[in-house]
């Protein structure tokens, strides 16, 4: 874009127009400012600049786009769903009345590793029209009350999971009494995988709204039992799956992160999942999936940036190409005063 | 004709007094209102002068005065009250009430934090404002005044003044209260007040003691005065006053003839002594103190209604929300908990009632949709392009007068930019009101050699080459251009009739009513006149030899030169017997005077129409050539006047003189008597020549019109002068010429004089108004017919007050403003002040254009209020009309700048200000809302607090303001060199609803990706740890994005981008992750959610942040890209085009045409001006030359006659001149 600087001559010619000021002059003193002469860029939108703006944004992104699918492609998923699977076929009528009666829930999964997955091989258990986000939902927790163990009666914000008994509940709140609890085990070829469940949380969550002498007490004691029941000698700093899940999601269909396989899958392995199927998303017909997955630099699998810098910058390029095409089809003179309004249409009123 | 009679301007209300040179608040106003007198308190009070005991158990009120609006302890309640009353804060008032309740998602910091600082903002304002007030009442109540203590004068702050104190002004002092005139230092009684605070009058008022108490001058004397005072209430009437003073059992009446107000100031006079009556706020200044009605702006109104919709939008978001909430609410999400006893909000028991307040709680939620600062930035832009850009201009400053521009309110900048319709006055305002001797003719001789600039214009126009001549005999002084050495230095005498020559200079130097002042030494000397044309007159005498130097109530002193032989002197003094009075009817004033060698002689000036009629029957050759002369002067544009005189029988005026005075002492019809007295005298007149005085012409006055009228709008000349000057000046200005059609409307036709002179009332008015509609109708059909072919010709329309008056008729009023409205000029002459005000608002609310009026003078403060813009011509005389405007510059011509620099920029500005703010809100709003979607409509925040909160204030605040300041699409010299840029403003093309709805359509768009592309993106891991976001990851995320791109678009639509713009577009995102960093990174002991507890810290340590944070801002913008770049290429602005034009100047300042006002010609206009050659009909008439207001009742004063002293004289005037004439009989 053109872009023109006031000369600085302007200032000078200012004062120097001023005739022998008079001491009783009410002539405004001459500055840039007020007489609205500030040094300006004039930026001038022509093809020229268009074109080679949507160019740039072309290259820029379509590389980055690019690198970005590949990231995602790099990524090796599995997704189980298995919220109907894992419920005999005689009780599937009424799920609700099966996930609620306390019995064996144990479920088994087979998977298959379709590509060689190296470690870290992440283990996330995906819900469905799960309003974590909602306004009672997010708000009934107490930070005061998870990070010191002197606010453990700090349970107000929490109805109606505050107290039970009489006494406060350690975590409190609607968020920690919903805690997910199935619970996988896996292992290939008979040998036991284990999952590692340390460092799965963000540490700043870990470190600083957590206490570290804060332990669960008067859990999941109140009449209806809502999900999974904390050891009450762990501190809740160490309760990782707490953490995670007191991370509130940003949309009703979330990810949280369960464990890490600390060892490589080959191709073809064929994984055994023992799950314990103890979570009732059947209330609200929501699904349940285990999702195992690598990572890129980038994450996980997604491969919406990917997708979307590619389009983007195909579209830039589409576009640079077909304003050229529109501008020498119809080309316009710069600044061509046949295109002033009082031009087009003389006489006119 | 129906209420027309009854509507009369109102009083004039006045500013407070005070020393001239504190720059005080003016207050005034005219408005054309009715009743502004408030009815008087019954009952009236009694004064014991010079005793303050007798007085103290009335308790008067002191003479302090404050003029403030608030105190220390009512400003906050009385403050807050004020802003309150605004929509908008009392909105957000109601939302952070709401935001305290449970239902409300967010904490109330949300809505308090912006509004307390839009509160403070505006009440910093108020406060200084209040404050500078405050000084100014301070220092007018601690001025000193002499007041009588002990025999002695004391002098005492005026705040301390009581009533009933004596009191001593000095000259040029002001008066402290409203004072009994007592007695003065003048022999005879009277003293001279101006009156300019008041009324914006300069010419000296006369009042005159009773003569009971002229001896109370010295301290001792005047302690022994003991009067008693009985008079009205206090009441804000400035013209009347009855009461009585009492003094040694006598009961003297006064009048306002007594009374000096507060806020004049004493001149000629060394000093007076004066009782204090009324007293501070209830002096008639301070009653009349009022504030001038604020007007608005169109676009402000306009933007009502964008604020109107933006709540209709929110209602509607709400109610989406709210019934997505009622269906969405089930017991089946049992992680909610909805079993137990469960508030009403979310009881799917009762879905309604969870409805309705989820209803409440979403307008707390999107709130932000209603841009809460909108009005404090609007109301900060437009002060700083007030105070800092029009008011400091270096191009409208003036040097001659030391005048800058000025704008005296604030609110009305944009509308500058968008004008369709001048009206402006002529007299002052396209003319200098500068009334220089040019001319005469003296015995069928003419005089005066100079070339006026109309007769420059048209030789001009024909092709003739006008040299400047300067001859060493032109004499030029104010009021006097004259160049002819045939009458200087007594070279009259050798011209063939000297005695013409000598009766000629007599009348000019006895027939009138000026005042001279000062030294009375012919360089010295200043003559005080009503009317700036008698005081060229008498100036003229002064350089033909016959200098007036001295008057007294009864005699006028004239030294003459060169009487008997050349370099002789002598000093001359006439008697004054009687002054027969100038009035609109009359159109002359004559002068019975007695020579010191007892000749009686009666002088007299007036229209040609009038003096003719009043000849004597002999001499027609003289007749004859010097109606020829008028003809000739007119043409040239000067304002002519006949002088004639008659010598007088001692028995035959004697006789006459009992039958004037008789006139004179009659209650009744006092002034239709004198007139007809006066007929009896003024006859058998003997011509002595006519004189002719230039009107001359603004500088640069043709050259501005021709800009403005490229630039569309249209110039109307409303003006009280007769129809041919009138004519005669719009052509002089190229307001009219001949390749226009011109329709003319007309009450001076003989069938009209015809029905007139049969008087009866009613058949006049039905006649003319049959007339007026007659060819009102005529030149509709034919204007119709021009129109209708391509390039016809354009039309102008000529219009008189007296068919203007029916033409308003409600009737007809629509015909009329069809017929004006297609008219490229329209010239009303000869109309009141009254119909310049229904003239303006007929087009302002009849024709829904907007409108400015410009004028200099009393007589144009209706219109001026009645404008949407008013404006007044400052640095003259008389400040009524600036004291009524809303801006104020020295020139006509500085309209160029003013509105087609100042006003479309600040139009310009606005328009993107505004549409700006509409965008950011609607933009940050909509992510929200398509968050509700997904929370199931529970209201879930997706912002925290503060980001919402200081989202408007901080984040996104000051570069709006910048745009506001600086933006400029094309540099001040462009918009001048391309008048037709304007357009855009008139037709409004940047606040259309279209517009609104293009950036309504983008903030959807780009909601849309900010939402969409930020969650969708995080759904899976982030990083190679695995791990996953939260909801306030993804918030604070989305709004990063917000904040980037909103303040990046303001680049985008920036035409020029200055450091200011980059400072505050980066400084303002900058201070978002400035705010994060710190925000997130600790935690507070304040009892809130750590909810965004190092999200930035989480966010910035993965790849993903980086990579969103350039996608997402740039697929945001690319849509608005494309379309400014399509818009660009295939739909150009005009203003883009300009740009293109000029891309590779340097935006050298402009200087270099700082000075030049020169007349650029383009093609059209040399093709206009050729066409201009054509022969021409040229209309032959004469100019008149008396139009001055208060003229009458000056002279009254002047006699000692008490005639109510109205300052709108000239509205009286002007209405007479409309009324039927009454048949005088001879």
């Amino acid at each position: 874009m053109s872009t023109n600087t006031a000369s600085s001559s302007s200032a000078a010619a200012g004062s120097a127009d001023a005739s022998a000021p008079r001491r009783n002059s009410k002539r405004p003193k001459y500055s840039r400012f007020t007489q609205q002469e500030l040094p300006a860029c004039k930026p001038i939108l022509t093809p020229k600049w268009v074109i080679s703006a949507f160019l740039l944004v072309s290259v820029v992104f379509i590389p980055i786009g690019v690198a970005s699918l590949f990231a995602s492609r790099d990524v090796v998923e599995i997704v189980d769903r298995y919220e109907t699977d894992c419920i005999p076929v005689a009780n599937r009528t009424d799920k609700v009345k099966y996930i609620q009666s306390s019995g064996n829930n144990i479920c088994n999964r087979t998977l298959t590793v379709p590509k060689r997955m190296k470690h870290p091989i992440y283990v996330y258990y995906q819900l469905d029209n799960f309003y974590q986000n909602h306004r009672r939902y997010v708000k009934s927790r107490s930070d005061a009350q998870l990070k010191s163990n002197s606010s453990a009666g700090d349970v107000s914000s929490c109805k109606p999971e505050d107290m039970a008994n009489g006494q406060p509940i350690v975590p409190c709140g609607l968020i920690a009494w919903s805690l997910f609890n199935d619970t996988y085990n896996f292992s290939r070829n008979n040998q036991g995988l284990t999952v590692n469940k340390k460092g799965i949380s963000w540490k700043s969550d870990r470190e600083n709204k957590f206490g570290k002498d804060v332990y669960p007490t008067n859990f999941q004691k109140g009449t209806l039992q809502g999900g999974a029941i904390l050891n009450s000698s762990i501190p809740l700093s160490e309760q990782e799956d707490l953490i995670v899940w007191m991370r509130t999601a940003a949309l009703p269909t979330f990810r949280k992160l369960y464990g890490k396989i600390e060892v490589d899958l080959q191709a073809n392995d064929i994984i055994q999942v023992v799950l314990e199927n103890n979570y009732n998303t059947y209330s609200f017909n929501g699904k349940k999936k285990l999702v195992l997955s690598t990572t890129s630099w980038l994450g996980g699998k997604n491969d919406f940036l990917g997708i979307a810098y590619l389009t983007v910058g195909g579209l830039c390029f589409v576009l640079a190409l077909t304003f050229t095409v529109v501008y020498l089809v119809k080309p316009r003179r710069l600044g061509d005063p046949s295109y002033l309004s009082w031009n087009r249409n003389p006489g006119g009123r | 004709m129906g209420g027309w009679d009854r509507v009369r301007p109102s009083r004039s209300t006045a500013r407070l007094g005070g020393n001239s040179s504190m720059n005080e608040r003016v207050q005034s106003s005219r408005t054309i209102r009715l009743g502004r007198v408030t009815p008087q308190a019954p009952g009236h009070r009694t004064i014991f002068c010079n005793d303050r005991e007798a007085n103290s158990p009335v308790r008067f009120m002191g003479n302090s005065i404050s003029t403030t609006k608030y105190n220390f302890f009512t400003f906050l309640p009385k403050g807050l009250f004020e802003q309150f009353r605004r929509v908008a804060n009392l909105y957000f008032l109601t939302i952070s009430i709401l935001s305290a309740t449970k239902i409300s998602p967010v904490s109330p910091i949300t809505n308090v934090v912006p509004l307390s600082l839009v509160l403070f903002v505006s009440l910093v304002k108020e406060a200084f404002e209040d404050w500078k007030r405050f000084q100014n009442d301070m220092a007018v109540n601690n001025n000193l005044i002499d007041v009588l203590q002990d025999q002695r004068w004391e002098p005492i702050p005026w705040k301390k003044l009581q009533v009933g104190d004596i009191v001593r002004v000095k000259q040029d002092g002001f008066f402290p209260a409203d004072l009994l005139f007592l007695a003065g230092t003048n022999p005879d009684g009277v003293c001279y007040t101006e009156t300019a605070n008041l009324d914006g009058e300069t010419n000296l008022k006369i009042r005159k003691a009773v003569e009971r108490t002229w001896d109370y001058l010295t301290p001792e004397k005047a302690s022994e005065f003991k009067g008693e005072v009985q008079c009205e209430q206090p009441n804000n009437s400035l013209y009347t006053f009855t009461g009585n003073l009492i003094l040694q059992k006598q009961t003297l009446p006064l009048t306002p003839n007594q009374i000096m107000l507060r806020g004049c100031s004493l001149r000629n006079t060394e000093y007076i002594v004066g009782a204090v009556i009324f007293t501070g706020h209830e002096t008639k200044v301070m009653m009349n103190a009022m504030n001038v009605p604020s007007k608005r702006s169109t676009f402000e109104r306009k933007l009502d209604k964008l604020i109107l919709t933006l709540f209709g939008v929110l209602f509607t978001m709400c109610l989406i929300g709210a019934i997505g909430s009622g269906v969405f609410i089930d017991r089946k999400y049992y992680y909610l908990a909805l079993t137990k006893s469960v508030d009403d909000q979310f009881n799917p028991d009762n879905r309604f009632l969870v409805a309705l307040l989820t209803m409440f709680t979403l307008i707390t939620l999107y709130s932000s949709i209603i841009p809460i600062s909108l009005y404090v930035s609007i109301e900060m832009v437009k002060f700083i392009q007030s105070t800092q850009f029009i008011n400091k201009d270096l191009h409208m400053y003036h040097t001659e007068t030391n005048t800058p521009a000025l704008a005296r309110t604030s609110n009305l900048n944009e509308e500058l930019g968008q004008v369709e319709y001048i009206f402006s006055d002529k007299t002052g305002t396209l003319t200098r009101n500068l009334m220089e001797f040019f001319k005469c003719s003296i015995g069928g001789e003419v005089y005066g050699t100079g070339v006026t600039e109309i007769e420059k214009g048209i030789a001009q126009r024909n092709g003739l080459k006008v040299e400047e001549r300067n001859s060493d005999n032109a004499m030029h002084e104010k009021g006097f251009n004259f160049d002819d050495a045939r009458l200087m230095r007594g070279a009259w005498r050798n011209e063939p009739n000297p005695d013409v020559c000598k009766e000629f200079f007599r009348c000019l130097a006895i027939c009138h009513t000026v005042l001279p002042e000062g030294q009375e030494s012919p360089e010295k000397i200043t003559y005080q006149a009503a009317s700036p044309d008698e005081a060229a007159l008498v100036t003229a005498a002064k350089n033909f030899g016959f200098f007036f130097y001295r008057r007294t109530p009864t005699m006028i002193y004239v030294r003459e030169s060169h009487i008997e032989k050349i370099g002789k002197i002598q000093d001359v003094s006439y008697e004054i017997l009687n002054v027969l009075e100038f009035n609109s009817t009359r159109k002359r004033q004559s002068v019975v005077c007695r020579y010191p060698d007892g000749r009686l002689v009666l002088y007299c000036k007036g229209a040609d129409s009038v003096i003719f009629e009043r000849l004597a029957d002999v001499s027609d050759d003289l007749k004859k050539v010097t109606r020829e002369h008028l003809e000739q002067f007119g043409s040239s544009g000067l304002r002519t006047l006949c002088l004639a005189y008659r010598d007088l029988h001692p028995d035959m005026y004697e006789n006459w003189n009992e039958k004037f005075v008789q006139a004179k002492s009659s209650l009744r019809d006092r002034e239709k008597k004198l007139d007809e007295v006066s007929e009896l005298i003024e006859k058998d007149l003997i011509l002595i020549g006519c004189t002719a005085i230039e009107d001359k012409l603004q500088e640069g006055v043709p050259a501005c019109i021709e800009t403005l009228s490229r630039a569309g709008i249209k110039i109307w000349v409303l003006t009280g002068d007769k129809m041919e000057t009138a004519i005669n000046i719009a052509y002089a200005c190229n307001l009219i010429n001949n390749g226009m059609k011109q329709f003319m409307v007309s009450s001076e036709t003989d069938a009209i004089r015809a029905v007139e002179d049969r008087g009866d009332q009613v058949e006049i008015a039905r006649f003319i108004k049959e007339h007026v509609k007659k060819e009102l109708k005529k030149c509709l059909e034919e204007a119709q017919h021009h129109l209708q072919t391509l390039s016809g010709p354009k039309l102008a329309l000529v219009i008189d007050g007296k068919c203007l008056m029916y033409a308003l008729d409600p009737s007809l009023r629509v015909m009329l403003l069809n017929l004006s409205l297609n008219c490229t000029s329209v010239v009303c002459c000869r109309v009141s002040p009254l119909q310049k005000a229904q003239v303006t608002s007929l087009v302002k609310k009849g024709g829904q254009k907007i409108t400015l009026s410009i004028g200099d003078g009393a007589n144009d403060v209706s219109m001026i209020q009645a404008a949407h813009i008013g404006i007044g011509i400052s640095g003259m005389e008389g400040m009524q009309a600036v004291m009524a405007s809303d801006f104020a510059i020295a020139q006509f011509r500085f309209l160029t700048d003013l509105l087609l620099v100042h006003g479309r920029w600040s139009y310009l500005r606005l328009c993107k200000v505004v549409t700006y703010f509409f965008y950011k809100n609607l933009t940050f709003t909509l992510t929200q809302f398509w968050f509700t979607f997904q929370t199931g409509f529970s209201g879930q925040r997706f912002y925290d607090d503060w980001f919402q909160s200081l989202y408007n204030v901080i984040f996104t605040a000051l570069p709006v303001i910048i745009v506001g300041l600086f933006d400029k699409d094309v540099s001040a010299t462009l918009s001048k060199k391309y008048p037709q840029l304007y357009r855009e403003g008139i037709r409004n093309v940047f606040f259309k609803w279209r517009v609104v709805a293009i950036w309504a359509f983008f903030s959807i768009y780009q909601s849309l990706i900010f939402y969409h592309f930020v969650t969708t993106s995080s759904k899976s891991a982030k990083n190679s740890s695995g791990k996953m976001f939260g909801l306030w990851d993804v918030s604070t995320m989305a709004f990063t994005c917000v904040v980037v791109t909103v303040n990046l678009r303001l680049l985008l639509m920036c035409n020029s981008i200055t450091r200011w713009h980059y400072i505050s577009v980066g400084g303002s995102i900058l201070a978002w992750f400035v705010f994060i960093f710190i925000y997130s990174g600790i935690m507070t002991p304040m009892d809130r959610q750590e909810n965004v507890y190092f999200t930035i810290y989480v966010l910035m340590s993965t790849f993903y942040f980086y990579i969103a944070i350039l996608l997402v801002p740039i697929v945001a913008l690319l849509g608005d890209f494309v379309y400014q770049g399509i818009q660009r290429w295939f739909f150009p602005y005009d203003y883009q085009i300009i740009q293109e034009i000029h891309r590779h100047e340097i935006d050298n300042t402009s200087q270099t045409d700082f000075l030049e006002i020169g007349n650029h010609l383009t093609e059209a206009e040399a093709r206009r001006y050729a066409l201009s050659q054509l022969p021409q009909e040229r209309s032959k008439h004469t100019g008149f030359a008396f139009d001055s207001p208060g003229y009458e009742s000056f002279f009254a004063a002047q006699l000692g006659i008490y005639a109510p002293q109205k300052a709108w004289d000239v509205a009286r005037r002007a209405s007479m001149r409309s009324r039927p004439k009454i048949p005088l009989k001879k």
